[in-house]
Formats: C-alpha cells, sequence, structure tokens
C-alpha cells in the first residue's frame, strides 16, 4: 500500500465519514492555531456584516459606525494560510519494530496524514527529514501537487545515521523566518537538555512547536528475558546483558527521559504527543487534533 | 570442636559449583535484537554497571551459600566438647542417644547363689537408662532373640525400664560377638546421631568366644567405622559393657554329654548310655550321683568323684526292648550349685530295629562273590535274621531314584557306570541326610567319577580321583582317626587291627581343591595316602574308600577289622536322624516323614503344655514346624501313623558351665579403644550422668541460614527483574 493510499484510508476514509461538526471541529482546531500567526499580516477585505455577541471588537468597523451609528463587522476574503513545517527524524533508531512497522514507518504515515489534513484546508506544508543534519528539505506549499511531491519524499525515506536533534532544530530555527508552525515527528532518543534548548531557540523565532514522539511498545516494557545481545541500530557498541536483571534499571533511565522531555517541553509550550507504533493512526490523530 | 556425623555425604558440597555452571551455561545461550533505544542502555550502564556487578556477584554468592548451607545440613555437623563427670572419666555423648542394650540373657546369667547375675545386669542396664534424657532413643536386643525380626528403637525410656525389669534368663548359650552384630545393624534403624553399644553380661569368658579371631577382627572393623569418623556416632559407636562383679565359679558341676557307645542302636540289643559330668569349680567334688532315667523311668544312678576342673564319665548299661524314639535323661541328685540348669541332660535317641541298607553291585550273587560280597558278610552275616543292619543287594540296572527312599545308606561298589538321572538321585539322596559309602577298584573308570560322580569337589563324592596306584610293596593303614564314632568299636587294641591289611592297589585321592576342613580323613595309608575320607553333602554323609569293598585289591576284607570298620562306617553313615531330634534352646521341631503331616499331629511341651505347629516346607519336603523351643527337656510329638511318641530333646549348651569371668584387661583387648567398663550400678552413676548433651547439632541452622538466604535470593531477583511500573508513565 502507498503512502497516499494509506493517508486516503486514514484520513479521507475516516476522518472524512466524521460528522460535519467533527469536521468543523477539526478545521477549527487547526484554524485556532492560526489565530495568533494570521495577526499583522496583510489582508483582503470582502465586506461588512452586522455585530454579533462574541464578535472579536477589534474587527468592528469604527468608520460605518461613526458614519451611520451601525455595528458592523469587517470581514475578509480570505484566511491567511499557515505555513507548517514537518521535521521527520529519520535516524536509525526509528528503524527499530517489535511488530509489523518501525517507527519510521508509521512517523511517515502519520507526517503525510498531518499534511493531508493542513493542504485540505489551504495551509502551506513543507517536510524536513534529518539524521543528525538535514537530508531533505522540501518549502512550504499549499497545493495538491505540492502535497504529492511531499508524499514522494516521504515514501523514499530510509532509516539511518545517528540522532541530533538539536542541530537540526536549530538549523530550521535559522531557515524559518515567518512565523508558523513546526511538526517534529521522532522519538526524541536524543540528550534532551539539548533538544530543549533547540526547541526554546524555535520558539524564540515565533515558531509554534508540536512533538509526536513515536515509540514501540517494547522500548518502554523492555519485555527481553535472558542473556540477549543488543545490537545498536545507531552504531553504538554492542551489549551483552540479562535482560531480566537490567529491565528495572532500564525502565528507571528510560522513564527519567520521558520525565525531562516531558517537563521541558511544557516549560516551553510545546505540546507532546507520544504515541506507540501498536497504536491506530487514526486515534492517535483524533487525540492530537482534540476531538476526543 | 565441630565434627560430621554424617560424612559419607561429603561429595554433596560439589554440588556448589552447580550456580556458576548454571550461569556460565545461561551466557552462553545468547540471543540477538537490533535496539533503537540503546542510549538508555548506555546510560544505564553508566551509571549501574558497578551495581549490576556488585549485584550478580551477590546473587551468584548467595546461590552458591544456599546450596552450601543444605550440603552442610546434610553432614549432620555437631559443635561438641569432651567433658567429664566428678572423676573426670565420663562418656563423651554427640548430641542426642541411640543406646542398643545388648542382654546377654543365657544359661550362664542364672548363676549366683544369693541371686543369679541376671539381677545384677538388669540394675545396671537401669542405672544406663537412667542416665538418657528426654528425646534420646534405645532398643533391646536379647541374646535369645537372635535372629528374630528385629523391634524399633523406642523414645519412651520409662517403658523400656520396665521392660528390663520383667526380662527373664533363657536358656540360649552365650555369643558376644553375635550379639555386637546384631546391635550394629541394630544401630542402623535409629535416627540420633550419638550412638551407644550397651553390653550387658554376666562377664563369663567362655561366651566371647575369644579363639575366633577372624569374626572378632572383622567385628573390630566394623566398630572402628571409617577413618575419620566421630568417636560416639553411628559410624564408629561407643561401647560400653555393663558387668556385674563376678558372680564366683568355683562350685559348679554340669552334665555336659549324654549318649550310647555306638553309632547305631539295635532294639533288643544291649548298649551303654555316657555320661559324661564335668567340675568346673576349683574343688573336688565327692559323692556326686548320677541318676538315669528313659523315657521318664528310672534306670539306675551311679555315683561319681570328680577332681576340680575334671570329668568323669558313668556308664548306664541298658537295653531298649523295641525300635522307635527314645528320651534319655540324667541328672545330678542332691547336688547344689552356681548354675542347677546344667545339673540335667537330655537326649533323644533313635532306636532302629535294623538299620536299612542298600548294596549296589554289579551283578548280586550270595556269599563273597562279586564286589560287595565281603561287605554284605560283615553287615548282615545271618542274611536279615535280627541283625543290626538289613541289607539288600541289588543290581546296577535294578538302582532307580524311587528305591532310595527306603534306606538310609546305599553303598556303592566299584560301580562301572551310574545313569545321570541316577548321580542325580545320590545327589539328592545325600544332601536330604542320607549316606553313602563308595567303594574303588579294578572296574572304576577314573574320567567317569570326576566328571560326573565328583564334579571337582560339587558332586555327591567327597573328591576327585587321581591316578590308580600299584605300589611295590603295598601300603598298610598306619594312622586311624580314634575320636571318630566309627572307630568307636575298636578300643584300644586298633594299632594291631591292621597290621596284616595290605593294599595292593588304591586310587589316589586328589583333595587340592577340597577345603581342610570340609573333608574328615578317616584312616591313611603308611606313605601317607588317603584311604578312607568322609565328607559332609548337605544334611547327609559320605564316605570314600580308595581302595576295593572286596579283596581285588586289597587284603582288608580278609583281616578281622574289616567287620567293626564297615558296621562302623556304615552304621555312622545311617545314625543320623533327620531332621535333628537334639536341639539347643531356641531350636524347632521339625518333621517331615509324615504321609499326611497336618492330620491328628500334636505335640507338647516338657510340663505337657500343647505346642503350636505349623505346616512348613523343609528341604523341599512339607513338614511340621513348631515354636521355637526356649526350656531345656523333653518334648514329644505324637503322630497317629506312628505306634510311639517320638522324642525330642533341648540340652543347654555345655560351654555355658563354664563361669570363669573374663578379665577387664580381655574385654578392653577386643575393643581397641573407646570402650566403657562398668561393674556397678555406682560406677554407672559416676560414668553417665554428667553425660549432659553439651554437643548440639548445627543442621538445623544451616537449614534456617539456607532458607534465610534464599528468602534474600529471591527479594534481590525480584528487585531487579520487576518492571518499574508507573516510573516511566
Amino acid at each position: 500500500m502507498s503512502l497516499l493510499q494509506k493517508v486516503q484510508q486514514e484520513v479521507i476514509e475516516r476522518l472524512g465519514n466524521l460528522s460535519i461538526t467533527a469536521r468543523q471541529a477539526v478545521e477549527s482546531v487547526l484554524a485556532g492555531q492560526h489565530r495568533s500567526v494570521r495577526r499583522g499580516l496583510s489582508v483582503e477585505f470582502a465586506g461588512h456584516r452586522e455585530y454579533q455577541p462574541g464578535d472579536d471588537l477589534r474587527h468592528l468597523d469604527w468608520l460605518v459606525w461613526a458614519r451611520s451609528d451601525r455595528y458592523d463587522i469587517r470581514q475578509y476574503e480570505e484566511e491567511t494560510k499557515l505555513r507548517a513545517a514537518i521535521v521527520l527524524d529519520t535516524s536509525g533508531s526509528m528503524g527499530y519494530a517489535s511488530g509489523a512497522q518501525t517507527k519510521l514507518e508509521y512517523a511517515r504515515a502519520l507526517a503525510a496524514a498531518l499534511g493531508f489534513l493542513m493542504i485540505r484546508q489551504s495551509d502551506a506544508v513543507g517536510l524536513v527529514t534529518c539524521d543528525t543534519a538535514i537530508r531533505e528539505f522540501l518549502p512550504p506549499g499549499s497545493t495538491m501537487a505540492h502535497f504529492l511531491n511531499v508524499l514522494a519524499a516521504l515514501e523514499k525515506v530510509q532509516p539511518g545515521g545517528e540522532t541530533s536533534l538539536a542541530t537540526v532544530m536549530d538549523e530550521i530555527a535559522e531557515r524559518f523566518t515567518r512565523r508558523g508552525l513546526v511538526i517534529l515527528i521522532s522519538d526524541a532518543f536524543d540528550d534532551p537538555e539539548a533538544f530543549l534548548k533547540s526547541i526554546q531557540h524555535l520558539r524564540h523565532r515565533k515558531q509554534e512547536v508540536r512533538l509526536f514522539q513515536i515509540l514501540d511498545s517494547e522500548e518502554q516494557s523492555f519485555p527481553f528475558r535472558g542473556m540477549i545481545e543488543f545490537i545498536g541500530l545507531e552504531r553504538e557498541p554492542t551489549l551483552k546483558l540479562d535482560g531480566d536483571r537490567v529491565r528495572a534499571h532500564y525502565q528507571e533511565v528510560f522513564a527519567q527521559h520521558q520525565g525531562r522531555l516531558r517537563s521541558g517541553c511544557h516549560a516551553a509550550g510545546v505540546q507532546l504527543e507520544t504515541c506507540s507504533t501498536n497504536q491506530e493512526l487514526f486515534t492517535v490523530l483524533i487525540r492530537a487534533l482534540g476531538l476526543r | 570442636m565441630i565434627d560430621l556425623l554424617n560424612p559419607i555425604l561429603f561429595g554433596g558440597l560439589f554440588a556448589v559449583a552447580a550456580p556458576v555452571i548454571i550461569h556460565l551455561l545461561h551466557r552462553r545461550k545468547l540471543k540477538r535484537v537490533d535496539w533503537g533505544a540503546m542510549r538508555f542502555l548506555l546510560e544505564m550502564l553508566a551509571k549501574r554497571r558497578r551495581r549490576l556487578f556488585v549485584d550478580e556477584l551477590l546473587l551468584m554468592l548467595i546461590r552458591v551459600l544456599v546450596i552450601a548451607c543444605i550440603a552442610f545440613a546434610m553432614l549432620r555437623p555437631a559443635v561438641h566438647r569432651r567433658y567429664g563427670g566428678s572423676n573426670g572419666a565420663a562418656l563423651s555423648r554427640q548430641g542426642r542417644t541411640a543406646a542398643v542394650l545388648l542382654v546377654d540373657d543365657s544359661v550362664s546369667s542364672m548363676a549366683g547363689r544369693a541371686q543369679p547375675a541376671f539381677d545384677a545386669m538388669k540394675r545396671l542396664g537401669l542405672a544406663y537408662l537412667e542416665s538418657l534424657a528426654p528425646g534420646d532413643e534405645a532398643s533391646l536386643l536379647l541374646m535369645s532373640q537372635l535372629g528374630a525380626p528385629p523391634s524399633d528403637p523406642v523414645f519412651d525410656i520409662e517403658g523400656l525400664k520396665a521392660n528390663l525389669l520383667s526380662l527373664k534368663p533363657s536358656y540360649v548359650a552365650t555369643d558376644i560377638p553375635a550379639l555386637m552384630e546384631a546391635g550394629l545393624d541394630q544401630l542402623k534403624r535409629h535416627i540420633n546421631p550419638g550412638a551407644e553399644l550397651v553390653l550387658l553380661t554376666d562377664g563369663r569368658k567362655d561366651g566371647w568366644h575369644e579363639e575366633d579371631k577372624v569374626r572378632w577382627d572383622g567385628l573390630r572393623e566394623r566398630l572402628r567405622g571409617p577413618t575419620n569418623a566421630t568417636p560416639g556416632t553411628r559410624l564408629r559407636p561407643q561401647v560400653i559393657a555393663l558387668t556385674p562383679a563376678s558372680v564366683g565359679f568355683e562350685e559348679n558341676l554340669a552334665i555336659t554329654a549324654v549318649g550310647m557307645d555306638r553309632t547305631l542302636v539295635s532294639a533288643g540289643r544291649p548298649g551303654g548310655i555316657r555320661v559324661t559330668v564335668r567340675n568346673f569349680g576349683i574343688q573336688s567334688s565327692r559323692d556326686v550321683t548320677v541318676q538315669m532315667m528313659v523315657n521318664g523311668e528310672v534306670t539306675g544312678t551311679k555315683p561319681l568323684a570328680i577332681p576340680a576342673g575334671g570329668q568323669q564319665e558313668a556308664i548306664f548299661n541298658y537295653t531298649f526292648p523295641e525300635p522307635g524314639s527314645y528320651a534319655v535323661e540324667a541328672s545330678l541328685l542332691n547336688h547344689q550349685d552356681l548354675l542347677p540348669a546344667d545339673d540335667r541332660r537330655v537326649v533323644s535317641i533313635q532306636v532302629e530295629a535294623s538299620l536299612p541298607v542298600l548294596l549296589v553291585d554289579d551283578t548280586p550273587s550270595p556269599g563273597l562273590e562279586n564286589k560287595l560280597g565281603f561287605l554284605q558278610d560283615a553287615l548282615d552275616p545271618e542274611t536279615g535274621q535280627h541283625g543290626p543292619f538289613h541289607v539288600t543287594r541289588i543290581s546296577l540296572v535294578q538302582l532307580t531314584a524311587s528305591i532310595l527312599q527306603d534306606y538310609r545308606v546305599v553303598v556303592l561298589g566299584d560301580a562301572r557306570v551310574l545313569e545321570p538321572s541316577m548321580v542325580d538321585a545320590l545327589e539328592r539322596f545325600v544332601v536330604g541326610g542320607g549316606g553313602i559309602l563308595v567303594g574303588l577298584g579294578p572296574d572304576t573308570d577314573r574320567e567317569m567319577v570326576n566328571r560326573y560322580w565328583a564334579r571337582n569337589g560339587a558332586g555327591f563324592l567327597p573328591c576327585p580321583l587321581a591316578e590308580a596306584v600299584t605300589p611295590a610293596i603295598s601300603p598298610i593303614p598306619a594312622a586311624i582317626n580314634l575320636g571318630h564314632p566309627v572307630f568307636d568299636g575298636f578300643g584300644a587294641r586298633s594299632d594291631e587291627a591292621w597290621k596284616e591289611a595290605k593294599v595292593r592297589s588304591y586310587f589316589k585321592l586328589d583333595t587340592k581343591q577340597i577345603k581342610a576342613s570340609d573333608m574328615d580323613p578317616l584312616l591313611t595309608l603308611d606313605n601317607g595316602d588317603l584311604l578312607v575320607a568322609e565328607r559332609r553333602r548337605g544334611l547327609g554323609l559320605v564316605t570314600l574308600v580308595a581302595t576295593s569293598l572286596n579283596a581285588d585289591w586289597t587284603d582288608l576284607p580278609l583281616q578281622a577289622a574289616y567287620v567293626p570298620l564297615m558296621r562302623g562306617i556304615v552304621g555312622h553313615l545311617g545314625s543320623f536322624i533327620i531332621p535333628p531330634r537334639n536341639l539347643e534352646p531356641g531350636g524347632q521341631i521339625i518333621y517331615a516323614r509324615a504321609k499326611d503331616p497336618a492330620k491328628g499331629l500334636r505335640a507338647e511341651d516338657p510340663s505337657g503344655k500343647p505346642l503350636k505347629l505349623t505346616l512348613a516346607s523343609w528341604e523341599g519336603r512339607d513338614a511340621v514346624v513348631s515354636e521355637p523351643l526356649m526350656e531345656p527337656g523333653v518334648y514329644v510329638l505324637h503322630d497317629p501313623n506312628q505306634p510311639k511318641p517320638i522324642y525330642y530333646a533341648v540340652a543347654v549348651s555345655p560351654a555355658e558351665s563354664a563361669l570363669a569371668p573374663i578379665s577387664d584387661r580381655e574385654v578392653a583387648r577386643h575393643f581397641e579403644e573407646g570402650l566403657s567398663l562398668i561393674h556397678t550400678p555406682e560406677q554407672a552413676a559416676e560414668s553417665l550422668f554428667p553425660a549432659r548433651r553439651l554437643s548440639v547439632e548445627l543442621w538445623k541452622w544451616f537449614l534456617l541460614a539456607a532458607l534465610g538466604l534464599m528468602f534474600g535470593e529471591a527479594w534481590l531477583t525480584r528487585r531487579e527483574t520487576a518492571p518499574a511500573t508507573g516510573r516511566n508513565g
């Protein structure tokens, strides 16, 4: 199944079948994210409508009120486009799979689904694939043709190399000068301090950041028994360990890492969504979009 | 001081290597996994490497210690120290005590003037039992019950005291080595670690069987146990000899033997009943009267004077009126000594009308012809007219297996050949109690005889034959076994009897494969070769004459000595009543000749009480067996198929009459080391009461430690392997 087919199945068929309310909710969630971005950008005037309680008073047309003593609200022809960059971690650790699919396969499906949703509401979506450095860069675009390019780029990514998200995020912060949204899809198996620092750098550059952390269930439960030879996917030294004996220690270190990541994201105003590869993509999307 | 009470399990300590081996094997079974989250493993190792290593080492150590503790517990280590009573001569005891009281309740323990030695022995036994504490176990083993099914040890010491007090002496003979052997076997039934063999004996020297060095060597080896065995444990038990002070031996007369002056007792023929009286005391005894009774009727009395340490024989002439079983009883009248039990002796005597003898000849003919003519004439000169032997002479071809059951003695005279089935029948005949006399001669086929009759000493012939020889100078019989019953009829002139009895030809006997003790040489030639030899085969006897029984090879049949010699041999071969009727205390009546043994049989003890009879098997035949006969005296068996009752006699062992005590030094010599010798209850109290249990067995502590370590191991393992739930959520 191609990535496009998968996106169609996961997003169009399932989200498309949602009720109008739900679809509007999806859109509003995304639109809600744009509000701060839109302010201060050039807009095209479309007309007036009568003020309704709850309308933002900033959009009240004071000139009309001065002239006619009517309360009219100014309306615009087109909403401002959201500029989003999906950053996909393709490091070696993303190649791990305990089940049918690797974390990278799961991550690119998620990236495609999010990209599709944004293109569908006329936002601009770009793609960055990276490990220790940026490997592919597609600037944001809002056409379906551009989205197909994004999908093609996603189709050909392969796991490999080490992880250095901090370096990559710093570079992205330098490249994205305009306000926008950065969606980072990664296992975040990196030094949390450096990573969070780079996130703050992005935030400092007025970028909204959302982190989708992709994990495999075995990486959390560490179910190995007996003597295991662990071979690193990012060229780490091989380790021979007794699974039973190191489980508790591993889980403790892992939990510490997750804790630091969670608190760091919270402090930086970054929404962290932890996903497991055995979760259905659809449910992750629903949860991420705030429908549940 | 720590000792191992169960060192035989020392090899179990090697099991401590098991955890290390399992660990190494476990490490060899590797599974490979491509792993993404290596940074956490590396971070974990950076932080916890030392702790993981220490934990692993600790776990390994705990597992090794668990196994070591269990292995040590099974070795039963005990901490003890030697301690002493007020005189410093107290026993050393190893924890809880397992005591086996070996009670010599033999006849001699009845000896004593004011009170029997057995009472003093019981007091010593009680003094010993007083020294035992709750938790100690003990068992009683009586000399009179050796061979009976063993009983279990008891912890009820008070019950055991009552049991000891109720004991009475028996009439069995003393056999201290056998009692000690049984005690060592009984110790295996005990569970307590400390082991004591407590010998309660009257201290009579004869019962120790000092002459039997082989048995004592074996016994000492068993008592010594393994080299590293701790004294006072079951591997090397403490021996305590409780012997009362000597009851004296200055005065004891005993009837040591009663018997006939000939091997074959015939009805209607006068014979002499010999009664041997021995003075075991240190003073001469005069005016001792011996009374003779036959079947309960007094037949005569005789006075005797017996010097100290000597013996005298009284002979009572008596003619048994008719064939059958007789009870002959001799007793000392108006006499009192230390041991009354040996002042009376009974024997059972079987009187025959005539002894049925089967002569197997080539072609029997009357007179002195053929191989056995001389023998027939010697045994039955009047051919069946009231002689002591009833002889039947048949040819080899008439010999069948079924015919043998009607005879007590079979004579083979220079037989050429025997059918294999006949050889087998003869073997069964002699094993079942019959007698066979084999004569050789010119027709003897040595190869055939050796192959089928002798079978390298396993057949019925006493020994294989070597070559037949005809010396240039014919040898004559030179040495005879004078003490043998065969020669009872020769008297003092035995040397004269053989002067002209030249043996021209004879077979040398090949005795190399036969133990000297198995074969009894009766007559030896002047050149040293055996002429007549006897060997017991099963319950019967076989006598082999190396020359002919007629005049073909020897002048012996032409000599006067031939008749008493042949009568002596044949009479001796037929004199054994099987199953035996003269028994020792503890023996049983075995009656195997009845056609229907169960029907109408009854037996009585000396007091007239009925005896319990049971059906059993004896030598492959149906038989009736009585309960053990413990009291000396005459027992009577009534068989409705027999005209007269059958008498069985139980008599005490003559060896029990020697009351001379064994010295402490001699007792100590039997046990090498570790012997406690106690003569009085006061000594017992002195030596045994301070024996407080200062020894502590450590096995339970080792097991507790193992249990604690196992809990520790489980906790450590659980701590390491339990998932850290909730910490990464």
